[in-house]
């Protein structure tokens, strides 16, 4: 195998490239709506999904596909009640229309609903759905959280306190369940909707106290020693920013405006993304702090991110070559056509089923599912 | 290694201390390589203070005014600010799960030398080293807050260790614990002194487990602090300490022994003219009018099973100590009495026969009287801003005449301030606080989910004195604690749980003395005596003088 | 005590309120571009495809960033760092409870008041920070993240920036605040995914990138009303109701623990006695 057999070692693929694969493969749900397509985008999340989620991670696909569901029905609905954009011809129903007056113009309740309208409903909710599928996929195959290591050392305070938010949040949950039932105990009744202020108070002073204590042991741990940034970066990177958002902003007004000059646009935006971006890192090499066990980007992790980021390329160059079947004709209805390059593309996607190692709990389980008697053999973490 | 030059303390804004007063004072000394040192002192005397001097968390971070001067391994901590020596001073504060950053063994292990730069590969090691040195290695990547008590704690201690500090300092490191947690936790420390002969700094209020790893010991109180001193000669005369050195004291023992090991060779002779106070024969009659019938109770939580099937009455004027380890079913069976869980089957009743509830489907309002608990953290059933304000609420919940909180309160603990926040309050006065809001609506049966937590001798001495003043006047009480030594001063009766099923259930004196686990310091010394307390054997001993 | 400037410890110069502004703009122009492009612009031609809402996502997502870090730049200490994951944490959970009822009611609240207690520059801060913690908690982040993280954190820094008020006047201006938020932050957010619904929106409700900004507004106010404002308008009333009942007290509570939690605490050291 091309592979070197110690990427392949059970072990957690690096969350960023996960994070590509997921959005490259969303971009190109993004870009079409011929329902075949887009079913296999949600076939190709999902098979992903089960072939390389870790063992006793949340399955965050599940609800994501429900809301995508949600989304298409109340398109659906919607549609057939207040009618839509597209004008069809083949009417299936006749709803009783409510008359409105003349200053409501183009807005109407009830009336005829079209095969073509409700069609090009459920096309658009399906295309809503199948990016949700592809983001909830990537919540599932890499917690966000994780990505939370990699943020710049110019983000390390802002990533801190979400690291603590994390860490606290299930502890207040808890708190607020023990305040509830304290309350009960002074003879309040649970139901009293006032209780929500009552029970948020101890909660939240409670919390705020632990805080000085975390505070504390933080620092006496060492937080904020390492000081990464010298009086000179910190206003070079303000800078930076300012010349970058000032760009993205006077960029922005010539891409509204349509008599602006080119250059004001596209460009500008492009230049103040890129000053913006450099300002998040400048500092951030010099940091002195190190990392325990980051993940390594090793050869699967640029295979996966290449297998998302090629459907995603191909659809970009297909939507704008306008080539057939993707984006379905509205009227008259027909049957989409299926080309065979776009589904080969979109297939790439699952390639990454394979090519990405097998999560260390995971490996396990099945290791043991596939010998029941014996005990599991130990396999190496990460 | 860390040197005290007369050093005191004052917060030097309003509020606190605008008189001046000295929340520290009179520290001069020095500690040396290798030793354990004991600061041992009433509940908000000034021990919190001390430690966090050692790394400069006062004043740099506290706020305030440090008079003299501290200095660690050469570092002086005026120039030096916590943060810069964590690679020589570690400090463990007292609740472990308030000072966790990340959320696995691991990543908590490995966060302070993330900051502290340690280059990745020797970070490694260290990690599995300092897993290895807490017996963390197997649960390594289990979330924090899925661990034990006990486990947390050495999760803690291993975080600072990892860094490499040569010297490590404890605030309270096992009063919330129990004693098998409290255990594994001391006997990580005695190698770590022992093994790595780092320099330990330990504060504690439950001396009878710490005092006999002490090499020497700091008294505080009321911010003054002793010289160093020899922890047997210390014990001579400090106000707070554990049952042996009482008994040792009392019977003019010298040199005073530390541990039950010693005090039981010192016992030889007594133990043979000690009059054996047999097992009080079993109450064939309960006294007193049941006040909470408890038939096969089963209550299962999140799914498993808690309680097995308990069968439990309770009559006026019983105490009633219900001990087991941790997850035993202690905290459960309070809850349900009470009506916060439902039960699986079975059923509890509240209140006299004639006029019992269900407590699970009855109003909170017709609870209260019934029976009222202080749950483990007083501080969850306090909201208001001021003890005056809290008092007032209480009254208006159980719709008692204004002041008649207030008036138990007084009585509980005279001389609390009105004006003054609840969360304010020491340990033991917010005890009392909470006690009092449950006890104005005159419930017949009192509950207290680990009453002596966090206190210190003295306010634990007043809490006994409250039980019984509470039981002769013809309250239930019923304690779910860890404390044995509580438990063999107040309790009438003992039940002890293990895994949801009632395994022991009777008079204190006879299920206490003959256990290991929860025998009491004196019971352990003049075994096979069933004498519990040190007033036991006061009374005892003047009996046969 | 007033809530702004509890807190120093984070760097504070020209520099943040100007980059506030901007950004301010930027997302004026990344949730209000439909109403804003020309029809000839190219942004209205992007608004064919589903370019333009890709582009502010993105654009969105640095905006956050950049703001974050520029606000963070001085260094933020331990304390502060603490009572922000705290908070936000207690936000994020607060979140997570309600999920089933889809509302943000009571995180709401909590971001009023924190808001108000912490000030303006932490308020954005926390607000931002506690929607970010809210999606890490349920899994769920998406292209709409960086848009409520933003929204949040305007909320919030908002709470921080009304005028100065005691007692009774302080709690109707946050409820009556509460009420606006709840409605606002509805409308704000409805109306980044809005031109993605293209023609499968209600008639005369759709985005209409040839149109102009009059035309685009009326149909955006259909699609509000008929879409939305069914669940705002409880959200912000149980906001306003939340607040009013117990803003007072939790007020008085978070200002007395960021006052106890001394930020501004500088240890002194004197020669021996």
């Amino acid at each position: 195998m091309a592979l070197t057999p110690h990427s392949r070692l059970p072990r957690l693929l690096h969350p960023a490239a996960w994070w590509v694969w997921g959005v490259g493969l969303a971009v190109a749900a993004s870009r079409t709506t011929n329902p075949f397509l887009l079913l296999l985008v949600v076939a190709v999340a999902a098979w992903v999904v089960l072939e390389r989620r870790e063992a006793g991670t949340t399955n965050a696909l599940a609800a994501f596909l429900v809301v995508g569901l949600v989304a298409i029905g109340l398109r659906v609905v919607m549609v057939s009640l207040l009618g839509g954009g597209v004008t069809g011809r083949v009417v299936l129903v006749r709803l009783p229309e409510v008359p409105l007056p003349d200053w409501t113009s183009g807005v109407r309740i009830g009336g005829p609903v079209t095969l073509e309208g409700l069609l090009f409903a459920v096309y658009q909710g399906m295309q809503l759905a199948a990016i949700l599928a592809c983001l909830g996929a990537v919540n599932a195959l890499a917690s966000p959280r994780r990505l939370l290591r990699y943020v710049p050392a110019t983000l390390y305070e802002i990533g801190t306190a979400v690291v603590v938010a994390l860490t606290f949040a299930p502890q207040l949950v808890e708190d607020a369940q023990r305040v509830r039932m304290a309350r009960r105990l002074r003879g309040h009744s649970p139901r009293n909707p006032a209780e929500v202020g009552r029970i948020a108070i101890p909660v939240l002073v409670g919390a705020l106290e632990r805080s000085l204590d975390l505070a504390a042991s933080m620092e006496s741990r060492g937080y904020g020693r390492a000081v990464h940034r010298t009086a000179r970066s910190i206003r070079l990177a303000g800078l930076l920013t300012l010349v970058g958002v000032g760009g993205v902003v006077v960029g922005l007004y010539g891409l509204l405006d349509g008599t602006s000059p080119l250059v004001l646009g596209l460009p500008t935006l492009l230049l103040g993304v890129t000053c913006a971006a450099a300002a998040l890192l400048v500092g951030a090499r010099r940091d002195p702090r190190t990392h325990y066990r980051r993940d390594h980007w090793a050869l699967p992790e640029w295979l996966v991110a290449a297998s998302g980021t090629v459907p995603a390329l191909v659809m970009i160059l297909a939507g704008a070559r306008h080539w057939d079947g993707v984006v379905p004709r509205q009227v008259p209805a027909e049957l989409p056509a299926v080309p065979l390059l776009l589904v080969a593309a979109i297939a790439v996607a699952a390639t990454a089923a394979v090519l990405a190692p097998v999560p260390p709990l995971l490996a396990r389980s099945r290791a043991t599912a596939r010998t029941p008697s014996e005990p599991s053999r130990e396999l190496v973490r990460r | 290694m860390i040197e005290f030059d007369g050093v005191s303390f004052s917060y030097d804004d309003r509020g606190r201390s605008s008189d001046g007063h000295l929340v520290l004072s009179g520290a001069d000394f020095v500690l040396d390589e290798g030793e354990l040192t004991l600061v041992v002192g009433p509940t908000g005397s000034g021990k919190s203070t001390l430690l966090r001097c050692i790394n400069g968390l006062v004043p740099h971070f506290s706020g305030g005014t440090l008079h003299g001067r501290v200095v660690v391994d050469g570092r002086d901590t005026r120039t030096h600010r916590p943060r810069d020596l964590a690679d020589v001073v570690g400090v463990v504060l007292q609740d472990p799960v308030s000072s966790f950053v990340t959320d696995t063994v691991e990543e908590e292990l490995a966060y302070g030398m993330e900051a502290l730069g340690v280059d990745a590969v020797a970070m490694r090691r260290r990690v599995e080293e300092t897993l290895d040195l807490l017996g963390l290695a197997d649960v390594r990547s289990r979330p924090l807050r899925s661990l034990s008590g006990g486990q947390q704690q050495r999760v803690a201690i291993g975080a600072v260790l990892a860094s490499g500090p040569r010297i490590l300092v404890l605030d309270e490191p096992t009063s919330a614990l129990d004693p098998v947690a409290a255990e594994d936790v001391l006997a990580s420390l005695h190698r770590l002194v022992h093994d790595l002969g780092l320099t330990v700094v330990v504060a504690e209020h439950r001396l009878e487990r710490v005092i006999h790893h002490a090499d020497r010991i700091l008294l505080i109180d009321e911010g003054r602090v002793s010289p160093l001193l020899d922890p047997a000669e210390a014990m001579v005369t400090s106000p707070i300490h554990p049952p042996v050195i009482a008994l040792g004291r009392h019977l003019g023992w010298s040199p005073l022994p530390l541990s039950v090991r010693d005090a039981r060779r010192r016992a030889r002779d007594l133990r043979a003219t000690l009059p054996d106070r047999a097992p009080a024969p079993p109450p064939s009659a309960p006294t007193g009018e049941v006040v909470c019938a408890v038939d096969r109770l089963v209550v299962r939580r999140g799914g498993e099973p808690v309680l097995r099937g308990v069968d439990l009455d309770i009559h006026d004027g019983d105490v009633v100590a219900v001990m087991g380890r941790n997850g035993a079913g202690k905290s459960t069976l309070l809850a349900t009495l009470v009506g916060q869980l439902v039960p699986m089957s079975g059923s509890v009743r509240l209140g006299p026969p004639a006029d019992s509830i269900d407590p699970a489907r009855a109003r909170p309002a017709e609870i209260v009287v019934r029976a009222g608990m202080v749950p483990q953290d007083p501080a969850t059933i306090l909201y208001a801003d001021s003890v005056a304000e809290e008092c007032r609420a209480a009254d208006r919940d159980f719709h008692l005449p204004t002041g008649t909180a207030r008036a138990v309160l007084d009585r509980i603990a005279p001389g609390i301030d009105d004006v003054q926040h609840p969360r304010e309050l020491s340990e033991g006065q917010r005890l009392s606080l909470a006690l009092s809001l449950i006890l104005a609506s005159e419930p017949r049966l009192v509950l207290l989910d680990e009453p002596t937590r966090g206190l210190d001798y003295q306010a634990k001495r007043r809490l006994v004195e409250l039980l019984r003043e509470l039981a002769a006047a013809g309250h239930g009480i019923v304690l779910a604690t860890h404390d044995v030594e509580l438990a063999a001063e107040v309790a009438t009766r003992v039940v002890v749980l293990a895994e949801g099923e009632v395994v022991a259930d009777g008079p204190a004196a006879g299920v206490l003395a003959g256990s290991p686990a929860f025998a009491p310091q004196v019971a352990k010394i003049l075994h096979p005596l069933h004498l519990l307390t040190v007033e036991e054997v006061v009374a005892c001993t003047g009996a046969a003088s | 005590m007033h809530g702004g400037g509890v807190v120093t410890g984070v760097g504070g110069s020209w520099r943040t309120p100007l980059l506030m502004a901007l950004v301010v703009l930027v997302g004026v122009a990344a949730f209000g571009w439909p109403f804003l492009a020309s029809p000839g612009s190219e942004l209205g031609q992007m608004g064919h495809t589903n370019d333009a809402s890709f582009l502010f996502v993105g654009l969105m997502t640095l905006m956050a960033l950049v703001l974050l870090a520029e606000m963070s730049s001085g260094g933020v200490d331990a304390k502060t760092v603490a009572v922000l994951g705290v908070l936000a944490a207690a936000g994020g959970a607060l979140r997570v409870l309600s999920a089933g009822t889809a509302g943000l009611e009571p995180m709401f609240f909590l971001l009023v008041v924190a808001g108000r207690a912490l000030g303006a520059r932490l308020g954005f801060m926390l607000g931002a920070l506690a929607l970010l913690a809210s999606a890490f908690l349920t899994a769920g982040i998406g292209p709409w993240t960086p848009f409520q993280m933003i929204a949040a954190g305007w909320v919030c820094m908002g709470a921080g920036m009304l005028p100065r008020a005691s007692g009774r006047a302080e709690r109707w201006l946050l409820a009556a605040y509460g009420l606006f938020c709840g409605l606002a932050y509805g409308v704000v957010m409805n109306l980044w995914f809005w031109p993605f619904m293209g023609d499968s929106a209600p008639a005369g409700a759709g985005y209409l990138p040839d149109a102009g900004a009059a035309t685009n507004l009326g149909h955006y106010a259909v699609f509000y009303v008929t879409t939305s404002l069914a669940w705002d308008l409880p959200r912000g009333l149980l906001t306003a109701v939340l607040t009013l009942l117990a803003s007072g007290s939790l007020l008085r509570a978070l200002r007395r623990s960021l006052r106890r939690a001394r930020f501004d605490a500088v240890g002194e050291f004197a020669d021996a006695r």
